[in-house]
């Protein structure tokens, strides 16, 4: 059971009690008539012979007040495509699947390429990036949800919550992103409680008061892939293809909209899904490649809106992080011990050790292009380069799905 | 063929006979101090509406050791040809009673039904042998809907008190419905009447060696008259009180008995509910009086009890079969204190879908899967007792009703998951 | 200096003997190697295609087979890891049979060794597997029965079932394997003894209390519920 403290200056919406299921999807149902909601699952087929996704397919079939699914698929040969679709069949709202090694998708994304948009490559961004381009071609939703499909402990109460505040038109918020505690025997969530939580302070400590790193600092769980939010803001954000999409998509937020029309709910009392390997050697992949991705992401956010980043700041940044991070081990680990949980303080260490040459290669990298960071420009301007790219992109989708 | 059982001893009989236009089926086993009346009725009912026709009475036992046989033999009234014998029981039926307290009631239906065809009976009836209410115009009120209006399977309506019968008003009747269409509101009662067609018809379907025969011998008849097109109706007896059960009589066993027949059921005939939408109503026979009803007494808070250590136990095996959401759903309505207990239809609903479902992808052994549904139905009657208890008769059958519209609201649901 | 040179050209001879002895011996090996590697491929492949087939998978989800193997951390197709586990077994026969090949004593010894081991070793497979699902049937069967009675510990008294069955069931394995048999057997009995006694003295004089208020509540449940539950399910 959570407290009822507002964090910062986006709006908090805890579990209160034990909320009725039955009641949140009724009211959803009728919201769902005014401001029909299209929920977008990013997916790789191994997902579906893990535990995960038959977990999450059982739960959808129960839910009604959808009016599209659309799921991105990767990784996925095309019989491993149809395998899918006919795994999704049960459920009972409309569901098309974008089937990005398909013939007809790679032709998009060619012409996509041809006219000098870059998407990058492969990943949750661009699938992501495409589903909303599928959904705005369609017209046919106001509010899309999206969530990892990798969740193990997946109940349809975690969608109800998620999309409540946005579908519910008296509450008028535009955003609303996902939180919840992540803690089997042990607590989780390395890469938000010892890199994004530390390094957004240090970085207030450095920069002094500035608004978007209140406004980051006001989410407690910044990197859930768990968000919801109205079409509009799809069409106009831009995201980044990399590891920094939940960080950057925070970042074209808090650029777009005042935070009073953003929210973040607790959707889940237990959470579990694949773990990153820590990977400590290897930028390229694994929670290295993760951090990376985050921390050139907020520098770069952080620079367009004017802070000024010298190699002396970045110093001092590595040393207020260290600073900040084992003050945060040192609290967690209190935590952990009221609580009965294990706690690998060595295991702590070494991902703080990680993440500091992390931010050191994130600092080097941005210092060396400040632009090189990827965003894919926002849907808006794609259709201003190649006019009938929705279409096609609609096209292709519904031929696949025939 | 098992004919060749009674046979030997009822065959001469049967000759002698010849041809009769009734047949009324009296299976029982250890029913003697009710079954006299029974049978009086019987012939009463006979006698009286039905003079002009040759009548036979086939009583089928179980094996009674009370002297039931004997009972019926000096009940009868001349002038009728009645029909003793025991029928065939396996071991397993001896051991494991049905819901409906008689031993191999699949054998001695079937014995009937034989009886039917070789006799060329045009209208059959069965009726309960431990029943205390029956009287004569049950006869006719059960024959009558074949012989003179051509219908193939008359479904008995009772009067029940509104706590009666919750497994059928909270399982069998509105998932038949929805599933078939069709409004049959006791479709296990117990008492039938049939048409010699439909009688034939029974004889050529392969079941008797089956689960179906030996527990479920009252959903597989009406099922049957149903799905495959036979002219169904209802007919009102009036109340329905009969001889107080084994109060050893384990629940968890009636409902595996009753909720794996109406299952097994859903698999052979998936083809014809599949594209089943909505339902009608069955037109109803007799007159619907109103009948005083023994009062009744629960204890509900026993079985929230039961419901809770359920959740408590069973919540594993339950996120198996429901998935994660309608387990904390369930978990939910446990959390309520007992004067505020409500479970919710729509919940109840995707439970027995669900239910239904994993008994189809044979999720777990069928035993364990149905029985473990127990507390779910137990806490599912106690709120629905809570919510009764001030409700009169036609409150309390509007809530069924209410519940019924659900479970056809809902089917989309289990079409799209069976595949 | 005919003699030096015989010193030398002997053992060179001699060498030659021996290797032109073991050439074909070691050829063989390896046929026998490459012959058993592309048989256990196959039979793996087939075994994989047979228990799609059949359903296998289904049946492993049902049995808890699969839900074993996600608890080990093991997350491929069950029938996969069935086909896996018969090609190293295949796989770990080739070897043997093709060392054999190459006519060593201490080797061929090993080898009738481990030939000999092998029923044991199917045996206690199968002990283990009819073992576990008889064991996962029959504590379900326990908590379903208890918790649908409303007994409050019906998990804790089928997950006892379980755990004391499958003592029993890993002792008979070993005893099986003849892994230390007269450990096993001593094990057993003070786990077994020790499991029975601490239940003895758990319900015996912790359980006192616990046992009268289940009897106290009981007598006075009794007395109150002669006039209860009337309703009819049917």
């Amino acid at each position: 059971m959570t407290d009822f403290y507002q964090t910062g200056v986006i709006t908090t919406l805890h579990q209160l009690g034990k909320s009725s299921l039955e009641r949140l999807e009724s009211e959803l149902h009728g919201f769902a008539k005014t401001r029909p909601i299209a929920l977008v699952l990013p997916a790789l087929y191994s997902e579906f012979e893990g535990p995960a996704m038959p977990g999450i397919i059982k739960e959808l079939g129960k839910v009604n007040y959808l009016n599209e699914i659309v799921l991105a698929l990767d990784s996925a040969s095309e019989s491993q495509f149809q395998r899918v679709r006919e795994l999704m069949s049960p459920i009972p709202t409309e569901v098309k699947i974008i089937h990005n090694k398909g013939k007809r998708i790679t032709e998009v994304y060619e012409t996509l390429a041809r006219n000098g948009i870059d998407v990058g490559v492969q990943g949750k961004g661009r699938s992501v990036w495409m589903m909303y381009g599928y959904v705005l071609a369609r017209g046919r939703s106001d509010v899309i949800a999206l969530h990892d499909c990798d969740i193990v402990t997946y109940n349809r109460e975690l969608l109800a919550r998620l999309c409540y505040p946005v579908a519910n038109p008296n509450l008028d918020y535009v955003f609303c992103k996902g939180f919840y505690s992540r803690v089997s025997n042990k607590m989780n969530g390395r890469v938000t409680r010892l890199l994004v939580t530390p390094l957004v302070r240090s970085l207030q400590q450095l920069v002094g008061p500035h608004a978007f790193l209140a406004f980051l600092d006001s989410f407690r769980y910044a990197l859930s892939g768990e968000f919801c939010m109205t079409t509009e803001l799809a069409r106009v954000n831009r995201i980044p293809w990399d590891w920094g999409l939940e960080v950057g998509s925070l970042a074209e937020v808090h650029r777009n909209y005042s935070p009073r029309r953003v929210c973040q709910v607790d959707i889940a009392t237990t959470y579990e899904h694949k773990h990153q390997i820590l990977s400590p050697d290897d930028a390229s992949k694994g929670l290295m490649k993760m951090a990376v991705d985050i921390c050139k992401s907020v520098f770069r956010t952080l620079a367009s809106e004017g802070v000024v980043f010298s190699d002396g700041l970045f110093k001092s940044l590595l040393v207020t992080y260290l600073r900040h991070a084992e003050d945060t081990i040192m609290k967690y680990e209190a935590d952990a011990t009221i609580n009965g949980l294990s706690f690998d303080r060595h295991e702590e260490a070494k991902a703080v050790e990680t993440f500091t040459n992390a931010i050191a290669m994130a600092a080097q990298a941005f210092m060396e292009s400040p632009m090189g960071t990827p965003l894919i420009p926002n849907w808006n301007r794609v259709v201003a380069a190649i006019p009938d790219i929705l279409d096609m992109l609609k096209m292709a989708v519904e031929e696949d799905n025939k | 063929m098992e004919t060749a059982t009674f046979r030997a001893e009822v065959h001469a009989q049967l000759e002698q006979i010849g041809q009769a236009d009734i047949v009324v089926g009296i299976p029982s086993y250890n029913n003697a101090h009710t079954i006299g009346h029974v049978v009086r009725a019987v012939q009463g009912g006979l006698a009286k509406y039905f003079p002009g026709h040759k009548a036979v009475i086939v009583n089928s036992d179980g094996g009674s050791s009370d002297g039931t046989m004997e009972v019926v033999r000096s009940s009868a009234i001349a002038d009728f040809s009645e029909i003793l014998l025991h029928h065939r029981i396996e071991p397993v039926a001896k051991i494991a009673l049905p819901y409906s307290g008689i031993p191999g009631k699949g054998s001695a239906f079937r014995t009937i039904f034989e009886i039917a065809g070789i006799l060329q009976a045009k209208a059959c009836a069965v009726v309960d042998s431990d029943l205390r209410s029956i009287t004569p115009e049950w006869i006719e009120l059960l024959i009558k809907p074949v012989l003179a209006g051509g219908y193939d399977y008359v479904a008995p309506l009772y009067h029940r008190h509104k706590f009666d019968g919750t497994i059928t008003n909270s399982i069998v009747y509105p998932l038949t419905r929805a599933l078939y269409g069709k409004r049959v509101r006791q479709p296990i009662g117990g008492d039938f009447g049939f048409s010699g067609a439909i009688a034939r018809y029974y004889l050529t379907k392969d079941v008797w060696e089956s689960d179906v025969a030996r527990f479920g011998i009252d959903i597989w008849m009406t099922t049957t008259a149903i799905a495959n097109g036979f002219k169904v109706t209802q007919s009102f007896l009036g109340a329905k009180i009969h001889d107080a059960k084994d109060p050893g009589t384990d629940l968890s066993n009636m409902l595996y008995q009753v909720v794996s027949a109406t299952f097994e059921l859903m698999e052979n005939y998936a083809d014809t509910w599949r594209p089943i939408r909505s339902s009608e109503p069955v037109p109803a026979f007799g007159f619907e009086y109103t009948v005083g009803l023994e009062p009744v007494n629960v204890n509900t808070a026993r079985m929230l009890h039961t419901f809770r250590e359920g959740i408590r136990n069973l919540g594993e095996i339950w996120r198996d079969i429901l998935g994660a959401g309608d387990l904390s759903e369930v978990e939910r309505v446990g959390a309520q204190a007992d004067d505020e207990f409500h479970f919710p239809i729509a919940l109840w609903t995707r439970i027995v879908y669900d239910y239904a479902l994993a008994f189809h992808h044979q999720v777990m052994p069928v035993e364990h899967l149905i029985k473990s549904m127990t507390p779910l139905y137990v806490g599912k009657t106690a709120s629905f007792i809570l919510t009764a208890k001030d409700m009169g008769q036609q409150q309390a059958e509007a809530e069924i009703e209410k519940l019924c519209m659900e479970f056809e609201n809902s089917k989309e649901y289990l079409i799209s998951n069976w595949k | 200096m005919d003699d030096f040179l015989n010193l030398i050209v002997e053992p060179i001879n001699e060498l030659f003997l021996r290797f032109k002895t073991f050439v074909p011996n070691f050829l063989a090996m390896l046929v026998i190697l490459l012959l058993g590697i592309l048989l256990a491929y196959i039979i793996k492949k087939f075994l994989v295609k047979f228990l799609s087939a059949i359903k296998f998978d289904n049946w492993s989800d049902r049995m808890g087979f699969t839900k074993l193997m996600r608890q080990g951390n093991l997350w491929g197709k069950p029938s996969q890891m069935v086909g896996a586990l018969a090609f190293w077994l295949l796989l770990i026969v080739t070897l043997m049979s093709s060392l054999n090949a190459l006519q060593i004593a201490v080797i061929d010894n090993l080898v009738n060794q481990f030939f000999g081991y092998i029923p044991r070793l199917f045996s206690s497979a199968i002990i283990l597997v009819v073992g576990f699902v008889l064991t996962r049937f029959i504590s379900r069967a326990v908590l379903i029965t208890a918790a649908n009675s409303g007994f409050h510990y019906a998990k804790l008294l089928a997950d006892a079932i379980s755990t004391l069955l499958l003592v029993l069931i890993v002792a008979m394995v070993m005893e099986q394997l003849q892994i230390a048999p007269g450990i096993v057997l001593a094990a057993f009995s003070i786990i077994f003894g020790g499991i029975v006694s601490a239940l003895v003295i758990a319900f015996g004089v912790g359980g006192i209390p616990a046992a009268r208020r289940i009897i106290e509540k009981d007598v006075l449940d009794k007395g109150k519920e002669e006039a209860k539950d009337e309703i009819e399910h049917i």
